[in-house]
């Protein structure tokens, strides 16, 4: 069958897709004093900024939860949904010599911008250990269920990749686009906010894969919560839906990319 | 050896457009539905034309594939279907092994990373493992004779070593199917004899190889030759006489037209005399009288009379900055007169020795002062001078030459 021909090609190309992340990982940081120090400058300054915000300006209540904690569970994720976003967008287009001159899986382009976004977030994930130290909050029972939910989420970026990588090189308009609507998801996903528990942000929440994946890390993390809820469930059932389709575009559009690029 | 093909196009088309894509928002509104509507279409919207039509070919490990053809003729989307960049729109392309083209030497290259760090990344985006590019990996930047500045960043490359460190990846890739564009212009001239020489070590190991050039030399080196033009494969056989059709076609294509015109002013013609008969054809040592027609507004003082021949035959690829071969130039010789009205001016000369091949000529008449105005006219000529009697591909100009022995002893001396 051709999807199981495709796969294999693909995973022939895994080693390539390891040697292109770490080109992207390498060229980002060289000439730079902190190097990849610079992957934590994003998320802990804006967890900073909206402790600021709402714990002086509007006090906002999250519980047992330390604010700073339940804003760096929330930023941390999010910051990688928005690098995987924002990378793959150009990823073909940053590498039209490669495009239109050498044959390889082009999924390797986007995937490797999604490997390079989990090298920051690996780094930026020792400044929760460190956090979560200094408040004195132990992981939850359910923390061994946090590995299930990050792969949902990658699942979900990476559906999400190759649609936008594919039609950012048929129409630049995309990437201007993700800037804006980047910024909207953020503050209709319960990134630095409790989700309410009536209204319409509840209802988007059934069909926005992020909050759930959010609420789900801080259950598991600093809360009590032991088990999947169907909410997650129906984010994991779309994130893997996605993942499929975003594929399958991509592999009917690929065919083009040498003309289109 | 195997005889199995190694490549093979089966009736292949190939479709491009024009446009790069839809252009507008509005545009995208009303080609959608109508695209829903009328489905897939097979043959050719407005803009679009066939880059290949029909193309059928197929080669066995070993063998190698030269193609020629004007610009635009498809040579390039030859080499594109063959390396998955293109898909084709009808028939099949298949291919067997591992591709490596020669096509964009260093397409790829991270500026600002080291040369060692280049040769991993670009040998795995050509297919070759880490395990293996390790293994390798002294003998590439041999090749490359990069010595101590593989750890410098590419960016500071010469174009020389960037070229030489492209081809030592590709060269060490192992392909079975080898794709040549005409990358080998760069570089000196001994780093492109190592070129063609490994080229030719890696076809003998069975490597089937297909090479785009203008070179003649190259081309009578392929088993076979194709010859395209505007999508159509013309001519597929042994590489004489394809490259002869070619030559004679563009022979034809160049001398076709006197190129008169009836312009009110400026160069109406240039001929090419040779014993006061108009011809298109001369061989090298020849007199010939070039005789530039002008018709003039206003009287021209002290008029300066340019002729540029520009070699047109893609055999000849040395040019001077301005793309001519020569220039002829009346210089101060009518510093005290002035021309008006209409007439023409003659260059008389005793031999023209001018390498084989295909000229066409571009005059100019200027006035003396700085800002005379010029008038000027490209392409006011084609002829042709033709390959000496004897020599075939042998000598691309022709030496007046005389032989003598000098006799010196009966028995050799040491």
């Amino acid at each position: 069958m051709k999807v199981v021909q495709d796969l294999r090609e693909l995973f022939s190309y895994r080693e390539l897709i390891a040697v292109l992340a770490q080109r992207e990982i390498r060229s980002r940081y060289k000439y730079t004093l902190l190097g990849a120090g610079w992957a934590l400058a994003l998320p802990v300054g804006l967890m900073l900024i909206f402790t600021m915000v709402f714990s002086q300006v509007a006090p906002l209540d999250t519980g047992d939860v330390p604010y700073p904690i339940f804003a760096y569970i929330g930023l941390l994720p999010w910051q990688l949904h928005a690098a995987i976003l924002t990378g793959s967008a150009r990823s073909l287009t940053d590498n039209r010599s490669l495009v239109t001159k050498v044959y390889f899986a082009r999924e390797a382009l986007p995937l490797a911008r999604v490997a390079a976004a989990l090298f920051d977030f690996a780094i930026a994930a020792t400044v929760l250990g460190a956090l979560m130290a200094w408040y004195g909050i132990a992981p939850g029972p359910g923390a061994w269920l946090v590995p299930v939910v990050l792969l949902v989420q990658i699942a979900f970026g990476v559906g999400l990749a190759f649609i936008i990588a594919a039609a950012n090189l048929l129409y630049r308009d995309v990437q201007y686009v993700l800037q804006v609507v980047i910024m909207v998801w953020m503050f209709g996903s319960a990134v630095v906010y409790p989700l309410p528990q009536e209204g319409w942000l509840l209802t988007l929440s059934w069909i926005n894969p992020i909050t759930p994946i959010l609420n789900t890390y801080r259950g598991l993390l600093v809360g009590n919560q032991v088990t999947l809820e169907p909410q997650f469930l129906t984010a994991a059932g779309i994130s893997l839906f996605l993942l499929i389709v975003g594929w399958l575009m991509f592999r009917k559009l690929e065919g083009r990319f040498g003309e289109l690029a | 050896m195997s005889t199995q093909p190694s490549v093979q196009f089966q009736s292949v088309w190939k479709r491009l457009t024009r446009r790069a894509q839809v252009s507008t928002f509005a545009e995208l509104l009303y080609t959608i539905p109508k695209r829903i509507l009328q489905g897939r279409q097979d043959g050719l919207s407005e803009h679009d034309f066939w880059a290949l039509q029909n193309l059928n070919f197929q080669l066995i490990p070993g063998e190698t594939l030269g193609i020629i053809g004007p610009n635009g003729a498809g040579k390039s989307s030859v080499l594109k279907l063959l390396f998955r960049i293109f898909r084709p729109d009808r028939g099949q392309v298949i291919v067997n092994g591992r591709v490596t083209g020669l096509i964009e030497l260093g397409a790829g290259f991270h500026p600002m990373l080291s040369g060692r760090e280049n040769v991993f990344i670009n040998g795995s985006i050509l297919g070759m493992k880490q395990k293996e590019i390790r293994q390798k990996y002294a003998s590439i930047i041999e090749f490359a004779e990069l010595g101590e500045f593989a750890d410098m960043p590419v960016k500071n490359y010469s174009s020389g070593m960037y070229a030489r460190l492209a081809f030592a990846i590709a060269a060490h890739a192992e392909p079975d199917v080898l794709l040549v564009d005409e990358v080998l212009a760069v570089g000196d001239a001994s780093f492109q004899a190592r070129c063609y020489d490994w080229i030719e070590r890696t076809r003998k190991k069975g490597c089937t190889i297909v090479m785009v050039s203008h070179q003649m030399h190259v081309l009578e080196s392929a088993s076979r030759v194709l010859y395209l033009n505007e999508g159509n494969p013309i001519m597929l056989d042994a590489p004489r006489p394809v490259i002869d059709r070619y030559m004679s076609d563009q022979a034809k294509l160049m001398t076709s037209g006197d190129n008169a015109d009836d312009l009110a002013v400026g160069i109406s013609r240039v001929q090419l005399l040779n014993n006061d008969n108009p011809t298109h054809e001369l061989r090298a040592g020849d007199t010939a009288t070039f005789r530039v027609h002008y018709r003039l507004a206003e009287p021209v003082v002290g008029p300066v009379v340019t002729l540029e021949l520009m070699h047109n035959d893609p055999r000849f690829p040395i040019q001077t900055p301005g793309g001519q071969l020569a220039q002829l130039s009346s210089g101060a010789s009518f510093r005290d007169q002035t021309i008006r009205g209409s007439g023409h001016v003659d260059v008389d000369l005793k031999s023209l020795q001018l390498p084989v091949g295909m000229y066409n000529v571009r005059a100019a008449v200027k006035g003396s002062g700085d800002f005379a105005a010029a008038i000027r006219r490209d392409d006011a000529l084609r002829f042709e001078i033709l390959r000496p009697p004897e020599s075939e591909f042998s000598s691309l100009i022709e030496l007046p030459q005389s032989w003598r022995v000098v006799h010196q002893s009966e028995v050799p001396q040491p």
